[in-house]
């Protein structure tokens, strides 16, 4: 089997999602992350994260887009659990396995004792179902939005058209620079590299971001060339037109309601 | 429309006048060529008319130069862009958009032009430029030729008189070239000037009405550039024993990569091989399952008795080089990077012979990203040479290259396979095919033909 594609990119079909105003995504992100950080209760999350999922089946997503969404989320969701169940902070904790003591002699008192805490565990998997949330919310939007309208509607609610311009050429670009991180990778390995394990891996980055920076440097400077030869300034007109329609009136009072009501019942405020 | 009047230019920081004296008249409907080698100032010859030289380019620089009637220190690029266009070599680093319509519109958008001015000339370019009919695909869908066609298509939309063309078709096959054959015609019979900087111009030559050829920075007499005599890689492998085979090799299609289908071939030790064929035949695929890079999805590839080997079981004697050059060197200076593979495959190396090949004794200390292209790419081929390899196996090896680099990579080649070494390389230029002593051609990821020179 050859290698694939980076599949983090924009998908032509007709379904709601896809047809809503950018600007109305851009505002349901928002209440999202709203309410991302300001629920307290897992309930509330839960809520919102099977939300964000019910939305996610609704746009019909390819086989690859769920299998990179599942690992991230899986990468996600063991290291904050696993982190938080180590290094808890807060008190009361409840150690529910103990590997060091914290009266076993001079090793205790300088680690302070190495155990999993319940409520460390507990507090991991609120914090990793806040960052899932955060992904599939993106994954939608970078499945629904066509680039420029995301960028128009970003420009016609204030932000300023150069960083518009940037962040379209960056989702313009970046599956060529992970396509070349992977070629030089080969290159590594054929010209003798040892790569495997954690050492190994640190080894191949040393040599990895040199070469890709230094390319992606020489790649800008002709992105800039090709761009000011096509009298890029930062000033233009747009062929694209946005409109607010019925849907995403309702669409926006929707979503309203759901953040209005997830608050008042499960913010924890 | 244009007149130079000696003109010199000195970029920031360099001793070396990068153009100097330079006097020149072109008017509408003409064609000329500027030939030379890297570094002899084409470039910047196009960049003094299209205005990035002095606005982003700005060194010192005298005499006078006039684009229609304005000179472009005296007037944004913005402003000389709806009169000078400008396609460079990489197509795709010229394509700003995800959709083909929506990159052609991309420069009227920033000329500020009304909506429907722009719908009419987005149109009118897709139509003549015949883009028409993949205005909806997405751009990175798009073949090299069509990328190069949607780049100029885009310039054409913005309505300039004159076109510069900086290296268009270094990275094009033979069918992309033919293509931009036809655009030449077309731009010529609109009564466009067309000012063309090529390495490889000789197909073009019947539409070209004047030829400059530039020599560090100066104006100078054309001479004849020199050529190889097929064969001129001498393969002494017809008895050896085979070191490559593929019996019945089939690679699925994914992503921008074309399939293999039944691919029989029987590679011998001593010989020089060219796979070649268009963008898209299947040669870099075949070339990376003769890598081990790639395995097969049916039938079995060969290397030094090996069934389908991984790439560590191969790794250290067969080299491959990718085609950018740039994505292949890692190291700190000219020296590490010669002594990069070896040091990790554990083997001695003799540097100062391997630097001596490459020509680059005197920049032994050098980050080898400051190199130029040229010497880039010699050196990552010397660099995979110090590993002595017993196959090295090339990717579009002459890529970018001038003819001076490109008659120093073809005697390193010569000089590694009088050793009883195998080259084999992927080209989709007809002439280092034909510098192969044994070339093999591909269409739609089959073997069509298979020929032996002497």
């Amino acid at each position: 089997m050859m290698e694939g594609s980076f599949p983090m990119r924009f998908i032509n079909r007709d379904t709601i999602f896809h047809r809503l105003d950018p600007r109305t995504k851009i505002a349901m992100s928002l209440m999202c992350a709203c309410l991302i950080v300001v629920l307290r209760m897992p309930e509330g999350l839960l809520g919102l994260f099977s939300l964000l999922l019910v939305t996610f089946t609704v746009v019909r997503p390819p086989f690859s887009y769920v299998r990179t969404l599942v690992s991230l989320m899986a990468i996600a969701v063991i290291f904050t659990v696993i982190s938080q169940g180590f290094f808890y902070y807060f008190e009361p904790k409840t150690p529910i396995l103990t590997f060091i003591p914290e009266n076993s002699g001079w090793i205790g008192k300088l680690t302070g004792g190495l155990a999993i805490y319940r409520e460390g565990l507990i507090y991991g998997a609120i914090q990793s179902l806040r960052l899932c949330c955060a992904m599939v919310l993106s994954m939608i939007i970078v499945i629904t939005t066509y680039p420029s309208d995301l960028i128009l509607g970003l420009e016609r609610i204030g932000v300023p058209a150069k960083i518009g311009f940037v962040v379209t050429v960056s989702i313009r670009f970046l599956p060529a620079l992970i396509d070349e991180a992977r070629r030089i990778l080969v290159a590594q390995k054929l010209r003798g590299l040892n790569v495997k394990g954690v050492r190994g891996g640190f080894v191949a980055l040393r040599y990895l971001l040199p070469p890709l920076i230094i390319d992606s440097l020489r790649q800008a400077r002709r992105i800039a060339l090709a761009a000011s030869v096509r009298a890029y300034t930062g000033e233009r007109t747009h062929i694209r037109t946005l409109e607010f329609s019925r849907i995403d009136w309702i669409a926006a009072g929707l979503s309203t309601g759901v953040m209005v009501f997830l608050i008042f019942f499960y913010g924890g405020l | 429309m244009i007149k130079i009047d000696d003109f010199s230019f000195v970029y920031p920081g360099s001793g070396k006048p990068a153009l100097e004296h330079i006097s020149l008249q072109a008017e509408k409907g003409e064609l000329i060529l500027i030939r030379g080698a890297s570094g002899s100032g084409k470039s910047t010859l196009l960049y003094c008319i299209n205005g990035l030289v002095p606005h982003i380019f700005n060194g010192n620089y005298s005499g006078r130069i006039q684009v229609n009637g304005f000179s472009p220190s005296d007037i944004s690029i913005r402003e000389l862009s709806k009169t000078v266009g400008t396609v460079f070599q990489n197509a795709d680093s010229q394509i700003f958009m995800m959709r083909v319509e929506d990159d052609v519109a991309f420069g009227c958008e920033n000329l500020l032009m009304p909506r429907e001015e722009i719908i009419r000339r987005r149109d009118g370019s897709m139509k003549e430029m015949g883009l028409w009919e993949m205005r909806t695909k997405e751009t990175y869908k798009l073949s090299g030729g069509q990328k190069q066609r949607l780049a100029i298509s885009s310039i054409y939309a913005m309505g300039p008189e004159i076109f510069l063309f900086d290296e268009p078709t270094t990275d094009l096959d033979q069918d992309g070239r033919k293509d931009f054959f036809g655009i030449l015609t077309q731009l010529k019979r609109g009564g466009k000037l067309v000012i063309l900087a090529e390495h490889q111009y000789e197909e073009y030559m019947p539409l070209v009405d004047r030829v400059i050829t530039l020599h560090e920075g100066r104006l100078v007499s054309p001479e004849r550039a020199p050529e190889y005599p097929p064969g001129f890689l001498q393969g002494y492998g017809k008895e050896n024993e085979v070191v490559i085979s593929c019996k019945s090799v089939d690679v699925a299609y994914e992503k921008g990569e074309t399939a293999l289908k039944n691919i029989n071939l029987e590679i011998r030790k001593g010989e020089v091989v060219a796979l070649s064929g268009r963008n898209g035949s299947g040669k870099t695929t075949l070339l990376k399952s003769l890598a081990g890079i790639l395995r097969p999805d049916a039938g079995v590839v060969t290397i030094f008795d090996m069934a389908n080997p991984s790439l560590e079981m191969i790794s250290g004697r067969v080299g491959f080089l990718f085609q950018n050059p740039d994505e292949q060197l890692f190291a700190g200076c000219v020296e590490e990077e010669i002594a990069f593979g070896p040091k990790h495959l554990g083997k001695r190396v003799d540097v100062e012979r391997y630097l001596h090949l490459s020509g680059l004794s005197n920049e032994r200390g050098r980050h080898p990203q400051t190199l130029s292209r040229g010497q880039r790419q010699l050196l990552a081929v010397t660099s995979v040479l110090a590993m002595e390899p017993d196959i090295l196996l090339l990717d579009e090896p002459t890529t970018g290259l001038d003819d001076v680099h490109w008659m120093h990579l073809f005697s390193l080649l010569s000089q590694y396979s009088m050793e009883g070494k195998t080259v084999v390389y992927a080209t989709h230029n007809r002439k280092a095919a034909g510098t192969a002593s044994r070339v093999v051609h591909l269409d739609d990821g089959r073997i069509i033909s298979d020929e032996i020179y002497q």
